[in-house]
């Protein structure tokens, strides 16, 4: 771990995040670090947003998470998760896609990836944000901390979004967590009588926001309307706006949006080869090509 | 070849002297060649048999499988009622070189020379130079054989005045230029041999009407432009592709039309494919007629069956589709094993099986055509229907990013068309084809200019295409954007040049690497 030197913040430290003092009596002594420190010495919970969720998700979830994740980073908001597997690695990576900051909650040192296969997302997370723990370096992830861990991404949201959870679960209890503590929490609603939907609809109908896009997730944060931090890019000529416009409306092939322009195919490809370096559009391994979360101008 | 030679000069010239149909003492020798196919080549094995006084026996030695000893049963039955006679004494026969393991029934014909020969009732002289290849039937008619043309063109290397194979495979063994063949039907034809009854050298297989079935047609992928886009360009370039996409969208529909907007064979080519094609026991006629391979293996083919194997080796799938289209649909659902083994036969375009003894290397420049589902049940993370968990959609989009994705030059998803789309009849495969053929041909001539030999744009090693340095910035530039790695950014240049040439340009233009950069295979987070 040469390449990012772990730090350690004390809660007396001037870069202290201070959202994590309204934990109360279970405030964190001080936090290890691997990555960048400035991510969290420069933290404000007013512009960051925790995304948990189930690890054995599904399909549904995980594109949610990892969407909304997306548009949330693009947008200039700092995704917090726990690295686990399913719906935390999807926020993650959704966050590394919208070239966005995400920090990482270990339940162990912060220098000890866990789970072990994802060690190619924490050094991708290493390198543009943070990974922190409450424990120091080379402590063992252990099961007893785990709720503890999420008390400290509760805290660090200043919105906490549930993707799929079942019942009981550890993402309800970050859920209760943060309730108690005054953030507000929201759920992606999920399918009546599929095991992982059940308790973020639950969740809803406790009264939890309910979330269907980044949108909704940032009008909980900068108030309706706001609009938040929202990223606009450069101007884009009529016949890249056209394109723009169908990738909008769903069209993930050239195929699509050849035919939806009437342009030529080699002309779409141009197209949204242009429009992916722009950063409006990102393409995912097999070739398809999503909204980005940036505004046009 | 012959690792007992020494052996063999001590027995040919006591075999040349002594028995030719004579017996010496209470024994005659007689030695015949024929040929075992490994991999795709034929290697010369002399039948050496030796007949002698003693209780009634046929011994076969020489590492046969159950096929070459079964053969004894087949040559004593065509001896008989060919009207010779199968003698009642202590027969042993060799195959030479031991070591190597004979396998299938080609060996026939020459145990059965062998035999006639060392018993005097046929003359050894006749049979000098000779070699055999073929099957018997029990009434003593031959039966054709795979690999005919190999043996012909080791009949050749190993200067034998002459092949004699069935009537059946005479024409396939004829189109190996220079290498004479004797067709025969029946066993009892021997006696011809070097005689006045000799049938004459069959003519070369022609390409018949029937090799000339039509293809099916790229008209017929309506409403799919970027795909009709994708297969021009995969062709013209020799380029992998993946398609990726929900079941019915027309992946394998679109895979099955690749053959017919390739160029033909060229002369050699053609023989080349038809050597497998021959030695794999598959007919030629498609080959002869130039038309390309297309192999579509279902995925639950073995390793072996993919890349070749077994003892002694035999050709898999990636060679049968050697200077044509491989194409796996369904890709992940490939084991893992099958997969990475595709690793070397992309990368060389042959493939060296190795043995204890031997190692065989076969030919296998193929086009690489991939499909593959948006996740295991098929119906797409987007479509809301899906129900497959995380870890089997990892474990299905792992085997995407393994061993091949750093070998796919093209990548594009597709949809289903929309219905409105379906009335537009997309272009044909003859207009296609003659661009794929300019492309080609630019190509060709550009290695000629350069000294480089002919080889499409997808074989082209690193920092081969020239690129101009306005170009070469603004693909540095939107590299360090879309995080291109080294390779990512090869492929994208030679994808590039490839749309110049079917655009008929000499410059690689910033639009060309714009397309490229929209079919590129994007690494997975």
């Amino acid at each position: 771990m040469n390449a990012a030197a772990g730090w350690r913040i004390g809660a007396g430290d001037a870069g202290y995040p201070s959202c994590l003092r309204e934990l109360g009596e279970a405030v964190t002594p001080g936090l290890h670090g691997v990555g960048r420190r400035s991510v969290i010495s420069g933290f404000d919970n007013a512009t960051a947003v925790t995304i948990v969720g189930a690890r054995r998700a599904s399909g549904y979830g995980l594109r949610a998470a990892e969407a909304i994740a997306r548009e949330l980073a693009t947008a200039g908001v700092t995704i917090v998760s726990g690295m686990a597997l399913g719906i935390d690695a999807a926020a993650h990576r959704g966050a590394l896609a919208g070239a966005g900051t995400t920090v990482a909650v270990l339940a162990g040192g912060p220098d000890l990836v866990y789970p072990a296969m994802h060690r190619d997302l924490y050094r991708e997370i290493v390198a543009s944000g943070a990974v922190i723990s409450e424990y120091p370096p080379g402590t063992a992830a252990r099961k007893q901390n785990f709720p503890a861990r999420n008390r400290i991404m509760a805290a660090l949201g200043g919105v906490v979004l549930i993707v799929e959870a079942a019942q009981p679960s550890g993402s309800l209890i970050t859920a209760e967590v943060a309730a108690r503590i005054g953030r507000t929490v929201g759920a992606v609603p999920g399918q009546v009588g599929v095991g992982v939907a059940a308790g973020t609809n639950q969740l809803i109908k406790d009264g939890a926001h309910l979330v269907r896009d980044a949108r909704d997730v940032l009008d909980l944060l900068f108030g309706v309307g706001s609009g938040g931090p929202r990223r606009h890019g450069p101007e884009l000529e009529a016949p890249l706006r056209a394109v723009l416009d169908l990738v909008e409306a769903g069209a993930v092939s050239v195929d699509r949006i050849s035919v939806g322009a009437e342009i030529a195919p080699r002309e779409a490809a141009v197209a949204l080869a242009r429009l992916e370096l722009l950063g409006y559009v990102c393409a995912g391994a097999a070739g398809d090509f999503r909204r980005s979360g940036l505004a046009p101008p | 070849m012959q690792p007992n030679g020494a052996v063999f000069s001590a027995l040919i010239p006591f075999s040349r002297l002594e028995c030719a149909g004579r017996a010496y003492g209470r024994r005659v020798l007689a030695i015949v060649s024929t040929y075992a196919l490994v991999g795709v080549e034929a290697r010369e094995v002399r039948v050496e048999a030796d007949v002698r006084n003693g209780l009634p026996a046929f011994a076969l030695v020489g590492l046969p499988d159950a096929a070459v000893r079964e053969a004894r049963e087949r040559v004593r039955a065509a001896i008989v009622n060919s009207g010779f006679e199968f003698p009642q004494k202590r027969i042993t026969v060799n195959l030479a070189p031991a070591d190597l393991r004979k396998a299938g029934p080609g060996f026939d014909l020459a145990l059965a020379a062998a035999v006639l020969a060392a018993t005097g009732q046929l003359p050894e002289a006749r049979l000098d130079g000779v070699a055999f290849a073929g099957e018997l039937a029990l009434d003593g008619s031959i039966r054709a054989v795979p690999g005919v043309m190999a043996m012909a063109r080791g009949a050749q290397g190993s200067k034998a005045r002459a092949l004699v194979v069935a009537s059946a495979s005479g024409p396939e063994a004829a189109l190996v230029a220079g290498g004479a063949v004797i067709p025969l039907e029946r066993l009892e034809q021997l006696r011809s041999l070097g005689g006045v009854g000799e049938p004459p050298a069959p003519e070369p297989l022609r390409p018949t009407l029937n090799g000339d079935v039509p293809l099916p047609d790229l008209a017929d992928l309506r409403g799919q432009p970027g795909l009709c886009r994708a297969l021009e360009v995969a062709a013209a370039g020799a380029h992998s592709l993946l398609v990726s996409g929900p079941p019915g969208a027309g992946k394998s529909m679109a895979a099955r039309r690749l053959p017919s907007i390739l160029p033909p064979l060229g002369p050699e080519e053609s023989i080349e494919a038809a050597s497998v094609a021959s030695a794999c026991g598959h007919p030629v006629e498609a080959a002869i007629a130039r038309r390309r391979p297309f192999r579509a293996p279902h995925h639950t083919i073995s390793t072996a069956g993919l890349i070749g194997g077994g003892n002694p080796p035999r050709p898999g799938e990636v060679t049968l589709a050697h200077r044509g289209v491989l194409f796996l649909d369904e890709l992940p659902e490939f084991g893992r094993g099958a997969l990475e083994a595709l690793r070397q036969p992309l990368e060389d375009g042959s493939i060296r099986i190795s043995r204890a003894r031997y190692a065989v290397e076969l030919p296998c420049r193929f086009q690489l055509v991939a499909a593959a589902n948006p996740c295991p049940c098929g119906r797409g993370l987007e479509s809301g229907a899906c129900r497959c968990d995380a870890g089997a959609v990892r474990a299905y989009e792992s085997k995407l990013t393994g061993a091949l994705s750093d070998r796919i030059d093209i990548s594009l998803t597709v949809e289903q068309p929309d219905l409105i789309a379906f009335a537009e009849a997309a272009e044909s495969s003859a207009a296609v084809r003659g661009r794929v053929l300019a492309a080609r041909e630019r190509q060709r001539a550009r290695g000629q200019a350069a000294g480089t030999g002919d080889r499409a744009n997808a074989e082209l090693g690193a920092g081969e295409v020239a690129i101009a340095p306005g170009v070469e910035r603004m693909l540095a530039e939107s590299g360090t954007a879309t995080r291109l790695s080294g390779r990512g950014r090869e492929r994208v240049v030679r994808v590039a040049r490839t749309i110049a040439d079917l655009d008929d340009r000499a410059e690689v233009t910033v639009e060309h690497v714009a397309e490229a950069m929209a079919m590129r295979r994007r690494e997975r987070r």
